[in-house]
């Protein structure tokens, strides 16, 4: 573990150093390789040729939507595992983004919304009834609402809502293509408007999360010392379950559900830094864009010419890790 | 599901080999047998009770004359062929392929499909009708198209033969069809006009420059494109429309999926969309695809999108069947217009 808060800082700048190149490779990687220097000439010097289009208006947008998924995903798993001081929490695991999805297809398939500024907000609906049903249905029983229970509740909603997503997409039989890609999610329909629409609204996820480090620290002492301590518990849960709701909702309605990422990132942050949130989530907020980048050039490149989806990727590497996890009794009961 | 539906065959096997064995095994003195991708088709006389799936065996059932024999129809690609509108609104329709059960309620003694998928036991879908071997034990004879004849029974698209993607192998089944429902006349009638029109095509772009065209799916399959491949019988299709098909090296499936980037490399003259699938759909309907092609600026360096030759189309269009004159004569009308005027 990295001690002391230069250390940290420093690790802080190298995690930063990792996610420029996972952009660089990010831009450069595809059906075909550019170098730096060709990167550079569409960005500054853009000539209209074959590869400036390609950089320009199908890299450039996959890149920074693959920026702002993985930061409102890693944001949203690390805030989600800190109010729920549940090592298992994941907008994926927990049903967050299936939710998103359901709501995004119903409103695109139902009432033929087509824009993103239009059924985002559909997304972080989505997003709070599946958080809120996911929650309830964890509570009941014996224990309450004890990890394990809280990542089953997920997955059976997720299942539930995953089918319902199928079922819209399949009766509507002439926009099927389109819809395919709310089952998994993918950078790939990134555009340039998309992402432009979808920054502010992560920003302010970004915002509201960092200002609750301080705050989920105490958190993780026990509501009961919290609020002795002057935490707000109640405000600290509702506020961190708004960013959860904005940064996952987003990030599904950019790039559909996308799982693992937000549950992978904060733990592989809290193994280098510890348990202080005021450094789990800047770190967290920089290695998963780092992850996700660098699962969609994966993604890119082992199927050709096809593409595999950057939610399958993710999937394939987080799917050992939550086993661990769950392995893991300690942090299994946290 | 995989158990369920062993589960299921087995059973449904037991109860046909009780109560039918003798009528759907052992063919009778007027019995007639006729070989489809590889299985032995035999039928005591002119099956009456039809069952057309999807849009090619649609077509081909009224092609041959046979629509009063329908006991249904299922899953059109598109409108059909205004020759064929009146017959088909008189068809028994259903929107979405039947179960294997809605199926055998309609107690059909022949099904016809215009593709494999639904005979692939293993292929993941609900809508499978169940391998052919398991309809024949019913007494069901079963049809598949023979352009797309899979390897062996139960597999799929990922198991066709690319030499049996020919023109000659619909009208090799026109024949055999015709053969065994009786209408061998007729289809030699529809054979003849099938040959008459493609070869008057031929004939006339025979010494024309070939423009490379697309068939591209709209919308996004995970986030990427479908294209028609070397196994498509688009790829035929536009090969005797005077073109080659931009992607006929692809030769793993049908549908290809591809990287947006794949599209821009290959750069074809031509991308037709290839819209699909209503009861009601006609090549307007792919619009707003080509709209959005268009004005996506990552495509605006295409020939194709350069010269405005981004054309709405129907899946329907590039299907095994008798379409085939009628595509080969729009697609040669399109890329060839100067010599159609």
């Amino acid at each position: 573990m990295i001690k002391g808060g230069g250390w940290r800082a420093a690790g802080l700048l190298l995690c930063g150093g990792v996610l420029a190149v996972a952009v660089l490779l990010s831009l450069s990687v595809g059906n075909q390789l550019f170098g730096a220097h060709d990167v550079y000439l569409a960005l500054a010097d853009f000539s209209g040729s074959d590869n400036d289009r390609v950089i320009r208006y199908l890299r450039v947008p996959r890149t920074v939507a693959g920026l702002l998924v993985g930061v409102a995903l890693g944001l949203a798993g690390a805030l989600m595992q800190g109010v729920t001081r549940n090592p298992l929490a994941d907008p994926g695991i927990l049903g967050v983004n299936a939710g998103a999805a359901v709501a995004v297809v119903g409103a695109i398939g139902v009432l033929g919304v087509t824009s993103l500024t239009a059924y985002v907000w559909f997304a972080m609906g989505g997003a709070l009834v599946a958080t809120v049903v996911v929650y309830l249905v964890g509570a009941i029983g014996r224990g309450g609402a004890t990890p394990v229970k809280l990542a089953l509740a997920g997955a059976a909603i997720s299942a539930l809502l995953g089918s319902v997503t199928s079922a819209i997409t399949l009766t509507d039989l002439s926009t099927l293509n389109e819809f395919r890609f709310w089952v998994v999610g993918s950078l790939s329909m990134a555009s340039g408007p998309v992402v432009t629409q979808a920054a502010p609204l992560v920003a302010v996820g970004i915002l509201l999360a960092l200002v609750l480090g301080r705050s989920l620290n105490q958190l993780a002492l026990g509501d009961e010392l919290a609020q002795s301590l002057g935490t707000r518990v109640l405000l600290v849960r509702v506020a961190a379950g708004l960013a959860v709701v904005v940064l996952a909702g987003t990030a599904t309605a950019i790039a559909g559900p996308i799982g693992f990422v937000g549950l992978a990132v904060p733990h592989v942050a809290r193994s280098l830094v510890g348990a202080d949130y005021r450094w789990i989530l800047p770190w967290s907020m920089v290695l998963a864009p780092a992850l996700l980048l660098l699962a969609d050039v994966v993604g890119r490149v082992v199927v050709r010419p096809a593409e595999l989806q950057v939610g399958i990727i993710t999937a394939l590497i987080g799917a050992p890790l939550f086993i661990a996890l769950v392995r893991r009794r300690r942090t299994a009961e946290l | 599901m995989l158990r369920t539906s062993v589960v299921s065959v087995l059973l449904l096997g037991l109860v046909a080999g009780c109560g039918s064995s003798a009528t759907a095994d052992a063919p009778g003195p007027g019995a007639t047998t006729v070989k489809n991708c590889g299985i032995d088709v035999t039928v005591d006389g002119p099956p009456k009770r039809v069952f057309a799936a999807y849009q090619p065996a649609i077509e081909m059932a009224h092609a041959l004359g046979i629509s009063d024999r329908l006991v249904g129809t299922a899953y059109l690609d598109s409108e059909v062929l205004p020759e064929y509108a009146d017959a088909q609104s008189k068809a028994k329709y259903y929107k979405n392929l039947p179960s294997r059960e809605e199926l055998l309620a309609a107690n059909p003694d022949f099904v016809l499909s215009g593709f494999n998928d639904v005979f692939s036991a293993g292929g993941g879908s609900d809508e499978s009708f169940g391998s052919r071997k398991s309809l024949s034990e019913l007494g069901v004879r079963t049809w598949i198209f023979s352009p797309l004849c899979p390897t062996a029974d139960g597999k799929g698209d990922e198991a066709i033969d690319p030499a049996s993607v020919s023109m000659t192998n619909v009208y090799a089944d026109l024949r055999d069809l015709g053969k065994l429902f009786g209408v061998s006349d007729r289809a030699e009638q529809v054979i003849a006009d099938q040959e008459k029109r493609i070869a008057a095509v031929e004939a006339k772009v025979k010494d024309a420059p070939k423009p490379t065209v697309a068939i591209l799916r709209p919308g996004m399959e995970g986030g990427g494109l479908t294209v028609s491949g070397g196994p498509d019988f688009g790829t035929v299709l536009i090969k005797q429309a005077g073109g080659v098909n931009a992607f006929a090296d692809l030769t793993s499936k049908r549908n290809v999926k591809i990287g947006v980037e794949e599209l821009i490399k290959r750069n074809p003259d031509y991308i037709f969309i290839s819209g699909c699938c209503d009861a009601a759909l006609t090549p307007a309907s792919a619009q707003p695809e080509v709209a959005r092609i268009l004005a996506n600026p990552a495509y605006q360096n295409l020939k194709a999108v350069r010269n405005k030759q981004v054309v709405p189309w129907l899946f329907a269009n590039h299907s095994a069947g008798v379409r085939g004159a009628h595509t080969t004569e729009d697609i040669a009308k399109t890329i060839h217009a100067d010599l159609f005027k």
